[in-house]
């Protein structure tokens, strides 16, 4: 029971960070309808900007610096090559989102060079015991900080202009510019709230229990993605109760590798696209996704 | 108008993406050497031209293993710099940069192959066996920086060490020695699929036998970076012993989540798992006290002159033992092309005979004692132990060189 307690805490905490990146990748193909593969290189970003920073700001500066930075590169590449692409094919798009991701990427482990950097959390690898379960602190406050910034999210899509306009331009892109809404301006703002979510997901991926910011961090954002797809890309619902469920999954798999033996081992790699299609043969359009409706 | 701007955008940024992942090496293969070296009486063919050897170095400078390959090969370079072959020849090193990309390796050798005399380093078991059909049919004498058994199988290619099922038994010969761990205890075993793990379980899996350890697998890819699942697991199943073959990522994870949960058991790690980063993370202090290496080479307390030497060479680098890799693998290259010239034959055949016959290389204990390199076996049956401590390069020596009561067996 201990281990099982143990193993749902830490399947949630890292799913609530996976629902922060799956959050990224729905608002973004909500304003702009761009699947977009930049963003495990804009996670590797804000963990190597925090992590560089560290020395000379200290923790708390470095991390908003870094945040603001990774939000500046979304900010660019949405300006400089995804606006200007506005119209072309899904799939062209998501491509080019795939070379940039490549040409960050390449840049950063080129950068990042020598071993591990590492991110001086102030609660360092301190963690909290209930009873037999415990948690790391930094997965604690990442739960925490998770909940309410996805709350904020929420509180923001629903009542906020920006909100609205996002809403609006999602729903009828050209009706709503008709209205006056400034779809640039909607998908700009998309990327930057994305990078921001990249960042902060990034500060906490890099603590305890898996310290240092190494090339390998990059692959988290690649198991969000199914998160995304199977709670709806189209479903900022349906990305956070996707990154739970692929976290809990995920964290279950790993602990109980020994009990799925008859299933291979390494079992706990494949089990976010697993789940991920064994929901969409059920759910085409994901948990929450909006149904494609044709008339025939 | 609008829909031709477009197109192009389109069209450079896919040639900047193909540039990228190609790595963009345009270096046009150097003028083949000429054959009869000026020394005397030293038949000479490819790759030696005047009184120069010229070496090829498939390192990773900008790919996963960025930091290894940089310290390997500056370590390298820095040796050529200092030493000759028969107080005659100078090496000139061809490096270039694989990026960790087997098809990009395929692609340097082919442009560096009719210049070369022998490769100093190849970095990492997919490049390496992936040009081993190359390197055997041109008669190339090849160092990697890797220590999986499968590469033993390669003529000419010179593990530097033991492989890493030998290594990690004698890592627990020292914890039997040590009263670290006893008969029948049960040991969790973390490894990354692929030969890498492969050979490091396979020395678990050996040692179990021979001392009935209870063993519990946990195979994980080497992007998975949280290992708290499989420590909690490990914790469940009471082990009394932590081993890894991963490589530094995932240590700092295993030492962090055993300290919160209490797990206070040893860590052994093949020579990969360390890296003297991990001593600014969270988890130093546990590592400090629970984390045993079994390793190729000694570390730089050992060796003081050689910590100054690349210092003062390259001072902004942060020493970690692959420099160690590197000398100690420059040292052996020297043996083996001293051998070939002074039999009077540093022709590619001339060198691969001189490798063959090579036997006891002693290279003043920065590596561990070799005893030749016959296919498919182990060239060392010895290895140090390390522990990570506050020194320059990360760790100190806990055990010098030694074969634990398990090697030669595993070794055959």
């Amino acid at each position: 029971m201990t281990q099982f307690l143990s193993l749902l805490l830490n399947g949630i905490s890292l799913g609530a960070m996976y629902a922060l990146i799956a959050l990224g990748f729905v608002i973004i193909f909500k304003a702009s309808e761009v699947v977009s593969f930049t963003h495990g290189s804009l996670l590797l970003l804000g963990a190597y900007s925090i992590a560089r920073l560290s020395e000379p700001l200290g923790f708390l500066l470095a991390a908003v610096v870094g945040i603001a930075i990774t939000a500046l590169a979304a900010f660019v590449i949405e300006r400089v090559i995804i606006n200007r692409l506005r119209g072309a094919a899904v799939i062209s798009l998501a491509i080019v989102t795939i070379g940039v991701d490549i040409i960050l990427l390449t840049e950063l482990i080129r950068r990042i060079g020598s071993d591990i950097l590492n991110v001086p959390h102030p609660w360092a690898g301190g963690s909290v015991r209930v009873g037999d379960v415990g948690i790391s602190e930094n997965r604690l406050i990442a739960i925490a900080v998770a909940a309410v910034l996805i709350g904020l999210f929420f509180a923001a899509f629903k009542y906020s202009n920006w909100g609205i306009a996002m809403r609006a331009s999602a729903e009828d892109g050209e009706t709503a510019a008709l209205m006056g809404i400034k779809q640039g301006r909607v998908s700009a703002l998309a990327w930057v709230v994305a990078g921001v979510l990249a960042a902060v997901a990034a500060l906490f991926l890099v603590g305890s229990p898996t310290p240092g910011v190494s090339p390998s961090t990059y692959a988290v954002a690649l198991r969000a993605f199914p998160a995304a797809i199977l709670g709806g890309l189209d479903s900022t619902g349906g990305a956070l109760v996707g990154g739970l469920l692929i976290g809990i999954a995920e964290a279950m798999a790993a602990g109980y590798q020994d009990q799925l033996l008859f299933l291979g081992r390494g079992f706990s790699a494949v089990v976010p696209f697993i789940v991920m299609i064994a929901v969409l043969m059920f759910r085409p359009s994901g948990l929450f996704g909006t149904k494609e409706l044709t008339r025939v | 108008m609008r829909l031709s701007k477009r197109s192009t955008g389109v069209t450079m940024l896919a040639a900047s993406v193909v540039l990228a992942a190609t790595g963009c090496s345009t270096k046009a293969p150097e003028s083949s050497g000429g054959g009869g070296g000026d020394a005397a009486d030293v038949q000479t063919d490819i790759g030696v031209e005047g009184e120069t050897i010229r070496l090829g170095v498939l390192t990773d400078l900008t790919g996963v293993f960025a930091a290894l390959g940089k310290d390997i090969t500056q370590a390298n370079e820095l040796f050529w710099e200092d030493n000759q072959v028969c107080d005659t020849y100078d090496v000139e090193l061809d490096v270039q940069d694989t990026g960790y990309v087997p098809q990009q390796g395929v692609q340097l050798y082919s442009g560096m192959k009719d210049s070369i005399l022998a490769m100093q380093q190849t970095i990492g078991s997919p490049i390496n066996t992936a040009l081993a059909p190359e390197y055997e049919s041109d008669q190339i004498v090849n160092f990697p920086s890797a220590w999986s058994k499968t590469l033993t199988e390669i003529p000419g290619t010179g593990v530097v060490g033991a492989t890493y099922d030998v290594e990690i038994a004698n890592g627990y010969d020292y914890l039997f020695e040590e009263g670290l761990l006893a008969e029948g205890d049960t040991v969790g075993h973390i490894y990354f699929e692929g030969e890498y793990g492969a050979n490091g379980l396979a020395g678990t899996r050996a040692v179990a036998e021979e001392m009935g350890l209870e063993v519990i697998e946990a195979q994980i890819k080497a992007t998975d970076q949280d290992m708290s699942a499989q420590v909690t697991q490990f914790a469940a199943a009471g082990v009394d012993l932590i081993a890894l073959t991963v490589a530094p990522g995932q240590t700092a994870s295993v030492a962090t989540v055993a300290e919160a949960q209490g797990l206070d058991v040893p860590i052994l790690g093949s020579n990969p798992v360390f890296a003297p980063g991990l001593l600014q993370g969270p988890a130093a202090n546990w590592l400090k006290t629970h984390l045993y290496v079994a390793s190729p080479v000694s570390s730089f307390d050992a060796h003081p002159e050689l910590l100054e030497q690349y210092k003062e060479a390259y001072p902004e680098a942060t020493v970690s033992l692959g420099v160690v890799v590197g000398f100690g693998m420059s040292e052996i290259m020297k043996q083996v092309l001293d051998a070939a010239c002074e039999n009077g034959d540093l022709t590619r055949q001339g060198v691969v005979d001189a490798f063959n016959e090579l036997e006891e290389v002693d290279t003043g204990g920065l590596v561990v004692p070799i005893r030749g390199f016959e296919t498919g076996q182990s060239p060392s049956l010895e290895s140090f132990v390390l522990q990570p401590a506050d020194v320059e390069g990360g760790a100190t020596v806990l055990a010098e060189a030694f074969e634990g009561q398990f090697a030669e067996k595993i070794a055959g």
